[in-house]
This record gives structure tokens, C-alpha cells and sequence, in this order.
């Protein structure tokens, strides 16, 4: 994602020792105790708090682990999780959500982008106003949308009563067919400003005689849009693809908040599956989740992986 | 910051007309895009000032008197401020914590020639992409197993290492860009390595610490999955699962709920009224290339 800003690590120039000059006269090495002054504290979280713990996690994804009884049983969670309907079904709303969602998020991050680029006034205060959701908490974002869905008195549908639309007032969160859909666009809601505002940095970043360019050619919006700024933008547009992909593969709050996977599991994400079997449902068991989650690590870093690999290929655009 | 217009100067006149249509489209989308953002807030803010009562007579009217003892209610009566100083106290010391650890390595990773430097770097930075289960699961029994089950020190210390990728990458980026020349000055003058970290390195990057200490208190804030994991004892609840479990039990009195959620969003909205861009540029700094 990001090139080595470091020129590359000199290995080639031996033990400090061998160096004519001395170690304390190149003022790119240290001694180990400086570094380890340095880089210990950071390490020390990391081993201790992120990779022990992820390792413990598939450790234990191969034991039944009820309170502190635990006992070995293989590959047992990974079969039991072949024949999971529930998994499926939460992988199924997961994949769904982190593969088109994303489309939707750049789509509007870019289009709003673009509006304020066209140079209407005050465009300094819509960007801050367009960018407030994303500093909400699901928490806060999840209840305000309970409100807006709400049956009785939510906005959308007092909206559509008000024009007449009367039939088309649901029970957006309790309707299985509407629910994923309705916290999909919640999702979005927060995350648009974002997209705006790294699409904007980008199109500022353009070089600007290329726009001028097309401008003197008499291009048109569309032509513009399709020809230029989007194929020139593509590096970041990928970018924020990938980003928002990764978001949504781990989405867990705003779930869990407005529906807790309900109704019938149409909302269930692999995450609050996870959640649910570790501390909510009365199995006491931490090895099964734990074998879900591996599963899922696995299935994240290689979509990772792939997507960068495959957006990766012509990611330098030649202007 | 003026943009080009993306309209030449050519053609008046002839096309004048479906020009102003097209101007006027662009001004009804960004105002509905405005209402459509901002609205919703503003809907709840008005609801923090309303008892529940008149909210359930007329949902959308402007507060007639303003109610403003539901947030003292809400900070006494519903135990709003202990949430709100467990979170502050958590996520302060957090933030400080993980910014210094995370500076400190960043300076070594982005200054110094070593054996494996590009490997410790991947190594921090990877750990971004996993999902919060593979350590969710673990780290609740490591913390259970050290008596920190339950205890806002074991929360801290768990938001400290999630914090820490995120902020090595923002902060290695910078610091690799101070010239070293600077350093090569320090050293003649007699610094050593470690105060020239402390006298040279924080002061200069000022501007990327800040974006990252305000980075990181948003994120941390506003956390919940870990929170909710890790605290169950009412007491040492943060904001985010102190307002899910109120709404829990009280999910019928609205007018205090956007009370308490106010509460939680104070100190959000303050900073980012402060410091709009900075905020902006620290939320976006790992998506602009």
C-alpha cells in the first residue's frame, strides 16, 4: 500500500566494528541498546497483546475449552463448522455486504467529491458538514438509525406516508428481506464522507493541465468523468476499495447494536456469529468460535492478498 | 483553495439556460446531501432537550422549553458521569501510551540502518488487516488469567496494542521525511541517541504526533467490541456500552437516551470543531497516497 520510504537496509556493510569511520560517526546506526530503547516497548504490546493472542487463538481452535477444562478433539471444530448453517449464512451476508458495499461508498464518496470540486460556495463547510458521520460511534450512529427505521414514527417512513407512499412503510429492521439492506445503507451513511474526502484530495492532486486540457477540447461532464478523472484517479479509488472491503469483512458494532444478527439471522455477520457462540450463547465453549475466527483471519488476509495483487498490476497510470 | 471551475468561459448565451438547470441540480444535491447528514444529528439534539413525553406527543417538533436538566439527570441519575470518566480516564491514558511507545519505535524504524528493519516494520503494521476476533477470543482469557477481566488497567492495556499499528505507520511516514542532516548536526553537537529523540524528534514532529493522538482518541472513544467483551461490572463501564446497556433497559425513554448520547458526542463534536482539518487529515492519512 505503501512504498518503503527508507532507501533500502544497507546489509551489505558489515559489522560496525569493520567500519573505518566508526560506529558513533554514522549517525544512521545505533548500538542494540539504543534500539532495543526504542523498539521494546512497541514489540513487547505487539508479542504480548496481538501475537500471542492471535496465536493462542488457533492453538485453541483445535481443543473444547469449557471454563477451565479443556480437551483436545482435532480438527472436530473445523468439520462441525463445515456443516454450520448459521457460519454460511454469515458468510453469505458478510461476503455480500464487503464485496458490493464498497462499490456504493467510493461511487458517493467520489460523486460528492466531484460536486464540490465544480466550485460551489461555501465548499470548505460541506466538506466538515459531510464528514461529521465518521466520527460518530456505531454506537450513536446505530441508535439515531433504530430511530430513523422506527415503524411508527421513524422518518422514512412518516416520509412516505406523508406522499402517499403508505405501502411502502416496512419494518425495515425486523423485515428479514430489508434488514441487511437497511443496515448496509447505515454503514454507507457513516462512511460517504470519508470516501469524499480522500477522492477530493485526490482530484485537487491531478495535474492541472490535463483537466485544462479537456477543457479546451470542449469535453463534456460524462466524458470527462469516464475518460479522465476516473481513470486517473484509479490508484486511490482502488485504494479506498480495499479499505472499505476490510472494514466490512470485520464488521461487528453497528450490528450488533441495530439487530444483534436478527430477525431469522438475515443480518448475522461472521463477527457477531464469533461473538455469540464465545460469550452470548450458553455453550461455554471458546474452542469453537476460536476456529471460526481462524477460519475468518485466514479468509480476510488472503482477499488481502488477492485484491491487491489483482488492483496492483497497472497501478501506476502513466499521465 | 479555489478549483478551476469545471465550466469554460466560452459559449454564453445560447447555452445559458441549461446551464443554470445544471447549476440549480448541483445546488438541490449538495443541500439534500447536507439535510441527509446533518439532519439526523440535529433531529437527536433537540431530542436530548425534550422530556420523553412531549417527544412521544410529536417526534419532530422544535423543544418549546428546553429541558436542560435531562442531561444533569442523565450525568447523576443514569450514571452517565462514571461511563463518561471511565472512558476519559481509558482512553487518555491509552492515547498517551501508545503514541509515545509508537513514536519511539516509528523513530527507530524511519532513522536507523539494521539487520531486519523493513521485517519489524511489516511485522507492526500487518496486524492492521485482522479481524478483532483472532485476539478477542485469547485475550479474554490472558486477562482473566492475569486478574484483569473486568478492570479498566486490562482495557487500557488491550487498546494500547490496538492502537499501535496505526500509529507507527502514520508516524514512521513523517518522521522517515525529517532531513537527517539534523541529525548528523545533533550528533556533532554531542547528542546522544535517546536525547535526540526527546529533544529533537518529538518537537519536529509535532504536527504528526498531534494527528495521531487525536487519530487515536476518536477510534478509542468511540470503541465498543472490546469494551463490551472485557467489562461487564456496571461500574467501569465506558460511554459507547454504558449507552447500548441504558438503551437496553430503558428503551422505551427516548429523551434521555439522546441525552446520554449527547453526552458521548460532546467531546467529539468540541474537538472537531477545533481542529476540523486536522482531524480530517489524521482519519484519512492511511487512504491518500
Amino acid at each position: 500500500m505503501k512504498e518503503a520510504s527508507l532507501p533500502i537496509v544497507q546489509e551489505s556493510s558489515g559489522p560496525a566494528g569493520k567500519n573505518p569511520v566508526g560506529p558513533e560517526m554514522d549517525p544512521r546506526r545505533a548500538s542494540w541498546p539504543v534500539l532495543a530503547f526504542f523498539l521494546v516497548p512497541a514489540l513487547a504490546i505487539y508479542f504480548g497483546l496481538t501475537a500471542y493472542p492471535a496465536f493462542k487463538t488457533f492453538i485453541d481452535s483445535f481443543f473444547l475449552i469449557e471454563g477451565r477444562e479443556t480437551s483436545f478433539v482435532g480438527f472436530a471444530h473445523y468439520r462441525e463448522l463445515m456443516h454450520d448453517g448459521t457460519f454460511w449464512v454469515a458468510v453469505r451476508n458478510t461476503m455480500i455486504w464487503s464485496f458490493i458495499a464498497p462499490i456504493l461508498d467510493v461511487a458517493t464518496g467520489l460523486l460528492l467529491a466531484l460536486a464540490l470540486y465544480a466550485g460551489v460556495p461555501f465548499a470548505r463547510f460541506f466538506r466538515v458538514a459531510w464528514f461529521t458521520p465518521v466520527l460518530l460511534s456505531y454506537v450513536v450512529v446505530g441508535i439515531l438509525w433504530m430511530w430513523i427505521y422506527n415503524y411508527d414514527w421513524g422518518v422514512l417512513n412518516v416520509a412516505l406516508r406523508a406522499v402517499g407512499l403508505e405501502h411502502l412503510a416496512s419494518s425495515w429492521l425486523g423485515d428479514p428481506n430489508l434488514a441487511l439492506g437497511s443496515v448496509m445503507i447505515t454503514h454507507a451513511w457513516k462512511w460517504a464522507g470519508f470516501n469524499m474526502v480522500v477522492c477530493l484530495a485526490a482530484i485537487h492532486s491531478l495535474p492541472s493541465e490535463v483537466l485544462e486540457a479537456s477543457e479546451l477540447d470542449n469535453c463534456g461532464w460524462g466524458a470527462k468523468l469516464f475518460h479522465i478523472i476516473i481513470p486517473m484517479l484509479r490508484p486511490t479509488l482502488l485504494n479506498l476499495y480495499i479499505l472499505a472491503f476490510i472494514g466490512k469483512m470485520k464488521v461487528f458494532d453497528l450490528v450488533w447494536i441495530m439487530t444483534a444478527g436478527g430477525p431469522l439471522w438475515a443480518t448475522e455477520t461472521v463477527s457477531t456469529y464469533v461473538y455469540k457462540r464465545a460469550f452470548n450463547w450458553n455453550t461455554f465453549d471458546l474452542g469453537y468460535p476460536s476456529a471460526i475466527a481462524a477460519v475468518w483471519f485466514g479468509v480476510v488476509c488472503a482477499a488481502v492478498l488477492i485484491l491487491n495483487r489483482a488492483f496492483g498490476t497497472k497501478e501506476r497510470l502513466e499521465y | 483553495m479555489s478549483p478551476p471551475s469545471m465550466m469554460g468561459p466560452r459559449d454564453r448565451g445560447a447555452v445559458q439556460m441549461p446551464r443554470l438547470l445544471g447549476r440549480a441540480a448541483l445546488a438541490a444535491v449538495i443541500l439534500a446531501y447536507t439535510v441527509y447528514t446533518i439532519g439526523p444529528f440535529l433531529w437527536l439534539a433537540t431530542m436530548s432537550v425534550r422530556t420523553t413525553e412531549e417527544i412521544s406527543r410529536d417526534h419532530y417538533a422544535w423543544p418549546k422549553t428546553f429541558h436542560w436538566e435531562q442531561f444533569h439527570q442523565a450525568w447523576v441519575g443514569s450514571n452517565f458521569a462514571t461511563y463518561f470518566w471511565n472512558s476519559a480516564l481509558v482512553v487518555v491514558a491509552a492515547v498517551m501510551v501508545v503514541t509515545l511507545v509508537g513514536a519511539a519505535a516509528a523513530h527507530a524504524l524511519a532513522r536507523y540502518r539494521f539487520r531486519g528493519n523493513r521485517l519489524v516494520y511489516a511485522v507492526l503494521f500487518s496486524s492492521i488487516v485482522f479481524p478483532p476476533q483472532i485476539t478477542l477470543i485469547s485475550l479474554y482469557q490472558i486477562l482473566v488469567g492475569y486478574n484483569l477481566y473486568n478492570s479498566l488497567f486490562g482495557l487500557t492495556l488491550v487498546y494500547i496494542s490496538l492502537q499501535l499499528p496505526l500509529t507507527v505507520y502514520l508516524l514512521e511516514g513523517f518522521f522517515s521525511r525529517i532531513p537527517q542532516d539534523l541529525f548528523d548536526a545533533a550528533k556533532i553537537d554531542g547528542y546522544g541517541d535517546i536525547e535526540i529523540f526527546f529533544r529533537i524528534v518529538l518537537p519536529i514532529g509535532m504536527p504528526a504526533i498531534s494527528t495521531a493522538l487525536i487519530l487515536n482518541f476518536i477510534q478509542l472513544w468511540n470503541e465498543f467490541l472490546f469494551a463490551v467483551v472485557l467489562i461487564t461490572d456496571p461500574e467501569k463501564r465506558t460511554l459507547p456500552i454504558g449507552i447500548r446497556s441504558f438503551m437496553g433497559e430503558n428503551f422505551q425513554d427516548i429523551g434521555m437516551i439522546a441525552a446520554g448520547v449527547m453526552i458521548s458526542v460532546v467531546p467529539v463534536i468540541l474537538a472537531y470543531i477545533f481542529f476540523s482539518e486536522k482531524l480530517i487529515r489524521g482519519m484519512t492519512a492511511g487512504a491518500v497516497k
